[in-house]
């Protein structure tokens, strides 16, 4: 359990979280989604007491990190890759910091095995990949058992079978009564991996809720509609509370009727029809809802004319 | 790489149920693991072993022969003058060291995950410091020690004679070795501060070489005495004995350099975002 509260960070004049206040329960895997600069890594940071807020408080299991007797079992955490001396063996940096807690090398030799880093134990961090660096961070943040994992951006730089890895390991994590909270500025990894989704926009929570409220919240259902007799169908099929948005010359977006009803309505009216296909808005969609005023860097569409 | 455990194995049996959290042995075990296992610490430590003894010998070898026998007290001074060269380089390579042994861990990130394991910060500055002090003891005392015994032989061909029994000439040998620590002590507090391995060598070097220099070409007498009290000239009175300190003023005076920087490296340590 991690609840936060009206957590605040302000460097100089710039505010990277802004009074940020939410709850991460134990049972399922909670997502921090923002832009990037949003203040996700911030927030997280400030959770285990690298980063001091500004104000407001953030505590774990019901006491501030720091307060912990044994911080490495409460809470395992992967910030970021870079956390390890890139001198030292993936062994040795595993083994030292066991030691502060008395985790000796038989757990150590356990959680290498669970991540797979076997073969490259002995080599020195330096040399390490993108993956393998993050698999060591989650060996790290998995050593003391802890009843809470924070991994931020935990599929970084990882081939697909560790993708999969990592999305079975936080469920399974999460099904033993964990509390997990990861982050991710990739809306479709959230959609396959949380059950709960906190939104961040400017260092401000713009959204707390289910994954599949999210999606409903800001999805819009339509059907897709394609026909030779595109015209007499979209005049058939008007209506006060419908949207019918032309794509093409031959296709229909309707909004406010069934598919049902519009394939009823060609039928009885003799009209052929190509396609018919509702379309749900996505998370992704939702998520660009959500931050469209909230992006911090926002891109200029890049024109044709621009490209050349 | 390609074989994955099954995430079941995450629930550990190897975590001794008795033995949970935090304690100081477990700190400084863990700070001594991470001292053993980087490269620079063995080659910092060898060269200062190759370096003492060679110098040693070197000095030994070329001392001009006295004119008949020497009094037991000059002898001594004799023999520890064998080791004061190699002390002189030693004092750089650890100095190095010791900025290193901190200001790497803030350069790579590791910094982050030592604080995660000891959010309370300051048990990880104070065993580093502990971890660092002894094995830099053990080894410069080790290589001071052989040193001696190596140059002896040598010595006494030339006429000049220092009684191993002498338990001064053995007080000031660890006094040599303590020298060692301290100013790895002092840069260690350097690197602490400035959490830089360039900005941290720059300034502990700069202590040790650069400003006793520059207040020698200045020719009032509060320049002099500054230079007497900086830690490279005071340091030496811990095995160069009967100069401007006695060696427990030198000792202290040592002391008050690695409490100075120790604490206000730690002072920010503790108020930083790391």
């Amino acid at each position: 359990m991690i609840e936060a509260q009206s957590l605040t960070k302000r460097y100089g004049q710039r505010t990277a979280v802004d009074a940020a206040s939410f709850t991460v329960r134990p049972g399922k895997v909670t997502g921090l989604l923002g832009p990037n600069g949003a203040g996700k890594s911030t927030t997280m940071r400030m959770i285990v007491g690298l980063d001091r807020p500004t104000s407001g408080s953030v505590r774990v299991n019901g006491h501030f990190y720091a307060e912990h007797s044994a911080p490495l079992h409460e809470v395992g955490a992967l910030l970021d890759a870079k956390a390890i001396h890139s001198g030292r063996s993936a062994y040795n940096h595993l083994l030292a910091l066991g030691a502060t807690h008395g985790i000796g090398a038989a757990r150590v030799r356990e959680v290498i095995d669970l991540t797979g880093l076997q073969a490259v134990a002995g080599k020195r961090v330096g040399g390490f990949s993108l993956g393998m660096g993050q698999r060591l961070g989650i060996a790290a943040a998995l050593l003391g058992d802890p009843q809470t994992l924070i991994l931020d951006e935990p599929i970084n730089g990882l081939d697909p079978e560790g993708v999969l890895w990592v999305r079975g390991l936080l469920k399974h994590l999460a099904a033993e009564g964990r509390t997990i909270l990861l982050s991710s500025h990739l809306m479709s990894e959230m959609a396959m991996t949380a059950d709960h989704i906190i939104v961040f926009g400017r260092g401000r929570v713009i959204a707390d809720a289910p994954v599949a409220d999210i999606v409903g919240q800001g999805a819009v259902t339509s059907v897709r509609v394609s026909s030779p007799q595109a015209a007499e169908l979209a005049r058939l099929l008007a209506a006060p509370d419908v949207q019918i948005t032309s794509a093409s010359g031959s296709t229909l977006d309707v909004a406010g009727v069934s598919a049902a009803t519009i394939g009823g309505v060609a039928a009885s009216n003799g009209l052929v029809l190509h396609e018919l296909t509702t379309v749900t808005g996505s998370l992704e969609e939702a998520y660009l809802r959500l931050t469209a005023d909230e992006v911090e860097y926002h891109t200029q569409s890049v024109t044709p004319e621009v490209v050349r | 790489m390609s074989t994955l455990a099954q995430p079941s194995l995450s629930r550990s049996s190897h975590i001794d149920a008795s033995n949970r959290g935090l304690s100081a042995t477990g700190i400084l075990r863990s700070e001594w693991i991470k001292l053993r296992s980087l490269r620079s610490t063995w080659w910092s430590f060898g060269i200062i072993v190759a370096i003492q003894v060679g110098l040693a010998v070197l000095i030994a070898l070329t001392a001009v022969k006295p004119t008949g026998q020497l009094p037991a007290d000059a002898a001594t001074d004799a023999a520890i003058s064998t080791i004061s060269a190699g002390l002189l380089f030693g004092q750089l390579v650890i100095a190095v060291l010791g900025v290193l042994v901190i200001s790497g861990e803030y350069s790579t990130g590791q910094i982050r995950s030592s604080f995660m394991a000891v959010p309370s910060r300051l048990p990880v500055l104070a065993a580093k410091a502990v971890v660092f002090a002894i094995a830099t003891f053990v080894v410069g005392f080790a290589s001071i020690v052989v040193s001696y015994l190596v140059t002896m032989p040598i010595l006494a061909e030339a006429g000049v004679q220092a009684n191993p029994g002498d338990p001064a000439l053995w007080v000031r040998l660890a006094g040599a070795a303590g020298y060692l620590v301290l100013i790895g002590l002092v840069s260690f507090g350097i690197g602490a501060a400035l959490r830089s391995t360039p900005g941290g060598i720059a300034a502990s070097l700069g202590l040790l070489l650069v400003v006793p220099t520059v207040f020698q070409l200045i020719s009032a007498s509060w320049a002099t005495t500054l230079v007497e009290w900086l830690p490279s000239s005071v340091g030496s009175g811990l095995f160069y004995w009967g100069g401007t300190f006695e060696p427990w003023q030198a000792l202290l005076v040592m002391l008050g350099w690695v409490a100075v920087f120790i604490a206000t490296a730690a002072v920010l340590m503790k108020r930083r975002d790391a």
